[in-house]
């Protein structure tokens, strides 16, 4: 059965190539807009990986994965975030609230793929 | 049975060695200093010329005995085995094969000459073999002792040392020791916790830093040591490696060895060191000692070279026909057994099932052979291509390890052969044009197989000038292939280059081009049970994918009715079953595709492909099944279930039915028809494409 | 010696032929006994669709898939429906280089018997309905006319036909 991932990013562009590179190795992905919008997916399915923008209006990246957390169903699932390099703090923030590993933008699809694997093994 | 011919045998010994020959010599081109494959190289002419002269080849084995001599000097290090040495040793080793294959046509006058190339080259390779001695082989792999802590809470966030540990397995070779003295009594133990560290013993090629790296987002959280240790020593004792890793003092391992029991054993009690540590110790001292053992020559298929047996095909082709054959019967007794009330003879028709499946996974596992014997030949074809046309190509493979039906393979060849001759004369440009289009002078071929579902797909990608679909369509216009100004879809322009006599190519190259390649292609694909797909972008390259079936004879299969007839498909090819409802199936009459759950899908109805006369079921059903990206659905009248098949060819006079790959023979004896689930495919799209661009 | 008024000459050279003889819509038909394999009662047809009419069926015979022709459509007879006489003549032939088994249908099946030079006459040029390329010659017997069948022709000349009219695609 196919690994199902959740990703989360206020980037329709940025959701489509995510989708396309991932769909395309035979994943499983759904979209969601915004850190509301991510929780409460994720609330409601339980997937194998959450992949999350940091920057996003309304609930940002750090309090979603903060709130994942706490979800019983979450404990041990791998969530990778989206940073920038200048995310420096943003990104040891989310570690602390849970994140398992990052991809740094600009990325090639490749990399998306690679820490993918890493993170569910294939 | 036949006794073997002794020189059948040589033979095809000898064809095997040539094929060894071969890679080695195209290898050696790009390493030259690699004594394994100076060694194999020279292995190789020395037994074809030893045996040849045993069994009657005397001319190979005469020629032979020179182009030995000069692989000795190589292998002794007095000459270097330049480009020129390689290209000549490669025209000496077809010649041999001339020679072996057909020794009386062969080509005298141009062996002597090839002969006399070789000593020129010999002398050539001279000079410079006096300034540079054999080279040593590089020792490029390092040992390293990584150390591995988690904390507790680890796993919370979503990481598995698992998969870290299996990270680091793929960087080289490692002996792993799990460190279990931390975890607690199982009614305290908490499942979600880390409780293990790891002492992990590395061999790699790799530089410290690829270790540092596995483990990128948890460094931060994580105890991680990396030593190098710097000589693996192979008959280190346990106390000693126990030492030098900082487990214990030299004189707890004095006073132990004292004792003349397990060293490792009395450490321990002793209180000297904890049992993880002295595992973890043994495995260091056995990956020294594995890593000490002499490395295989070659390749490790060498050795699995040694545990083969050669069989004569047509025995294997035998033994296929009676396990298909106990393949049919079985279905029938599981009909019988289905509908009998004796218990013992349902148990005894089970487990012959059982038996059964096992026998048929493993008959057709023995015919697989991985695609790579064939990719090798096709190093040497580019090799070839490249210096006459003079264009640089660099060819990469993938996928070699894939595995395919011996007979479907041996078919493969030629096809493959002239698709890459295709690439390489047609697609790629010549040095100029790739400059001026900005590209790298070196143009690209690459050739993968992979398996998808049931079936393989072998794809050859060129990163040329991709295929011009104004000349397609000129030339197929010009040939009444098309109506001027007709639409028709981008897959069935570029498909017209199957048909006979086609060929744009301005210039009828001698090596292709005349357009009767193909054609013929296509036609050796399909009688494959086989398809093939082009796509190309113009300015960027092309690709040609072949998609085909992994075995001829047996494969699992749903077996469905339409009307009156049964008919089975290919259960790797089936993607899902629904149930059409009678709206769907009122509302899709007169348009091109079904609403499945949201996703528009072309379809065939099966009873007007096969002009049914008997009424319909109410509730038709949909099987879609897909070939590759496309998909199609079958609406038929009921899904009976699975259905093992033995597929049995249809007769040279059904051959033009293109809806059928087969038959098979059903548990009641009845005839049922196999699909052709890439041709069906395919027509249903073409016929959707045709509809929505006739508006 | 020209008879009068008859259009049937002797066949030249003939030596005697052992034929299977059978019929089909009133016709006696013959086919030489060295192709025959076995002889079987009609049982399930598997129907090819889009096949050339003459041969689209498949039967099951021990376990191997045979196509099944009707030799009554080659003839221009009408297709009829099987009675208890009604059989399979289960024939080998080599057919464009591949030894072929085919089943061919028969209202009814005689025995087999020798045709002998006496017997043997050619094919008549006119007044002969059909192909004269898949007829051997015609044997007499007393009243009767037995049609002696080129069975390998006829088969080649389905593969033939099929390449001179490329099979229609599977139209929608």
């Amino acid at each position: 059965m196919a690994k199902t991932i959740l990703t989360v990013d206020d980037s329709a562009s940025m959701r489509q190539m995510i989708k396309l590179t991932l769909t395309g190795a035979g994943y499983d992905v759904t979209e969601a807009n915004d850190g509301t919008q991510g929780l409460a997916t994720a609330r409601g399915k339980a997937f194998d990986m959450v992949l999350t923008d940091l920057n996003m209006p309304g609930m940002d990246g750090v309090s979603m994965i903060k709130e994942i957390r706490k979800l019983a169903t979450y404990t041990g699932v791998p969530i990778v975030m989206l940073t920038t390099e200048s995310d420096a703090e943003r990104k040891a923030q989310a570690k602390s609230a849970g994140a398992t590993g990052w991809i740094t933008k600009p990325f090639q699809p490749e990399q998306l793929l690679s820490v993918t694997k890493k993170v569910l093994g294939q | 049975m036949k006794t073997a011919d002794p020189r059948e045998i040589f033979q095809q010994e000898a064809q095997d060695l040539l094929v060894q020959l071969e890679q080695a010599l195209l290898d050696l081109e790009h390493a030259p200093d690699d004594s394994a494959l100076i060694d194999t190289a020279f292995r190789a002419l020395h037994t074809i010329k030893g045996s040849g002269s045993m069994f009657g080849f005397e001319a190979v084995a005469a020629f032979t005995h020179h182009v030995e001599t000069a692989f000795d000097k190589v292998r002794q290090g007095t000459i270097v085995p330049n480009r020129e040495l390689i290209m000549v040793t490669l025209h000496a080793r077809d010649h041999m094969r001339q020679l072996i294959e057909a020794p009386e046509s062969a080509d005298t006058a141009a062996g002597e000459a090839i002969l006399a190339q070789l000593q020129r080259a010999m002398e050539g390779g001279a000079p410079q073999a006096a300034a540079a001695p054999a080279a040593a082989k590089v020792v490029v792999d390092a040992t390293w002792r990584v150390r591995i802590r988690f904390p507790r809470d680890v796993m919370a966030t979503g990481t598995n040392p698992l998969l870290l540990l299996d990270e680091l397995r793929a960087l080289g070779r490692a002996t792993v020791t799990p460190l279990v003295d931390d975890i607690p009594p199982l009614d305290v133990i908490d499942p979600t916790a880390c409780h293990i560290g790891w002492d992990i013993v590395l061999t790699t090629a790799q530089p410290s830093t690829a270790i540092e790296d596995v483990f990128l987002f948890v460094r931060d959280e994580m105890t991680l040591e990396v030593e190098a240790v710097d000589a693996v020593v192979p008959a280190a004792r346990l106390g000693e490696i126990l030492t030098e890793r900082g487990d214990v003092t030299a004189g707890a391992v004095q006073a132990a060895l004292e004792q003349q029991k397990p060293v490792g054993e009395l450490l321990v009690k002793d209180g000297a060191t904890s049992p993880d540590k002295v595992n973890a110790a043994l495995a260091e001292q056995q990956h020294a000692r594995r890593e000490a053992a002499p490395a295989a020559p070659g390749a490790a298929a060498k050795a699995n070279a040694n545990s083969s047996v050669r069989v004569p095909a047509e025995r294997l082709g035998e033994l296929m026909d009676r396990v298909g054959e106990l393949v049919i019967a079985q279905s029938r007794l599981r009909q019988i057994a289905t509908t009998s009330a004796d218990q013992q003879v349902k148990s005894v028709a089970e487990e012959i099932e059982r038996l059964v499946l096992e026998l048929r996974d493993t008959t057709m596992g023995i015919r697989m052979v991985p695609i790579g014997s064939l990719f090798g030949r096709f190093r040497r074809v580019v090799h070839d291509l490249s210096r006459d046309l003079g264009k640089e190509v660099a060819l990469t493979m993938e996928g070699e390890e894939t595995e395919l039906d011996k007979t479907v393979i041996e078919q493969l060849n030629d096809p493959l052969v002239h698709l890459i001759r295709n690439a390489i004369d047609h697609g790629l440009e010549d040095p100029d044009g790739r400059a001026a289009a900005g590209k790298p002078q070196q143009g690209h071929i690459k050739l993968s197989a992979r398996h998808a579902g049931m079936e393989v797909l072998i794809t050859i990608e060129d990163d040329g000038r991709g295929m011009n679909r104004e000349r397609i369509r000129e030339r197929a216009e010009e040939r009444g292939l098309i109506a001027k100004g007709a639409t028709i879809g981008d897959s069935e322009l570029l498909g017209m280059i199957f048909q006979p006599g086609f060929s744009t190519a301005a210039a009828v190259t001698s090596l292709s081009g005349r357009g009767v390649g193909m054609d013929v292609v296509k036609r050796t694909i399909e009688g494959l049970r086989g398809a093939i797909n082009l796509s190309s972008t113009p300015g960027h390259g092309s690709e040609v994918t072949l998609r085909l079936p992994l075995t001829l004879a047996i494969i699992d299969g749903l077996l469905v009715r339409v009307g009156s007839g049964r008919y089975v498909l290919p259960l790797g090819s089936v993607e899902e079953c629904v149930e059409l409802s009678r709206e769907e199936d009122a509302r899709s009459r007169g348009r091109s595709f079904l609403n499945i759950r949201g996703d528009l899908v072309p379809y065939l109805r099966l009873r007007e492909l096969f002009a049914c006369k008997t009424p319909a079921d109410p509730y038709q059903k949909v099987v879609i099944v897909s070939s590759g990206d496309l998909k199609v659905g079958l609406v038929v009248d009921q899904v009976i279930g699975d259905h093992q098949t033995v597929i049995k060819s249809l007769s040279k006079l059904h051959a033009d039915v293109e809806m059928l790959s087969g038959a098979t023979i059903l548990g009641d004896g009845a005839v049922a028809l196999i699909l052709d689930i890439p041709h069906l495919v395919a027509f249903g799209q073409v016929r959707e494409e045709n509809q929505r661009a006739a508006g | 010696m020209s008879q009068q008024g008859s259009k049937m000459r002797k066949v030249k050279d003939a030596t005697s032929l052992e034929v299977l003889t059978l019929r089909l819509d009133g016709h006696l038909f013959a086919l030489e006994a060295s192709h025959v394999r076995e002889i079987l009662d009609l049982g399930p047809v598997t129907e090819v669709p889009s096949a050339n009419p003459f041969v689209n069926g498949l039967i099951n015979v021990r376990g191997k898939v045979v196509p099944l022709a009707d030799l009554r459509l080659k003839f221009g007879m009408e297709k009829t429906t099987a009675t208890i006489d009604t059989r399979v003549v289960v024939i080998e032939i080599d057919l464009a280089g591949d030894q072929t088994t085919i089943g061919l249908l028969a209202d009814k099946v005689y025995e087999v018997t020798e045709i002998v030079p006496s017997e043997m006459e050619e094919t008549p040029r006119i007044g002969m309905i059909w192909r004269q390329e898949y007829i051997r010659c015609v044997g007499k017997r007393g009243e009767d006319f037995i049609i002696v069948l080129d069975i390998a022709a006829i088969f080649s000349s389905v593969l033939r036909d099929r390449k001179d009219n490329p099979a229609k695609r599977n139209a929608a």
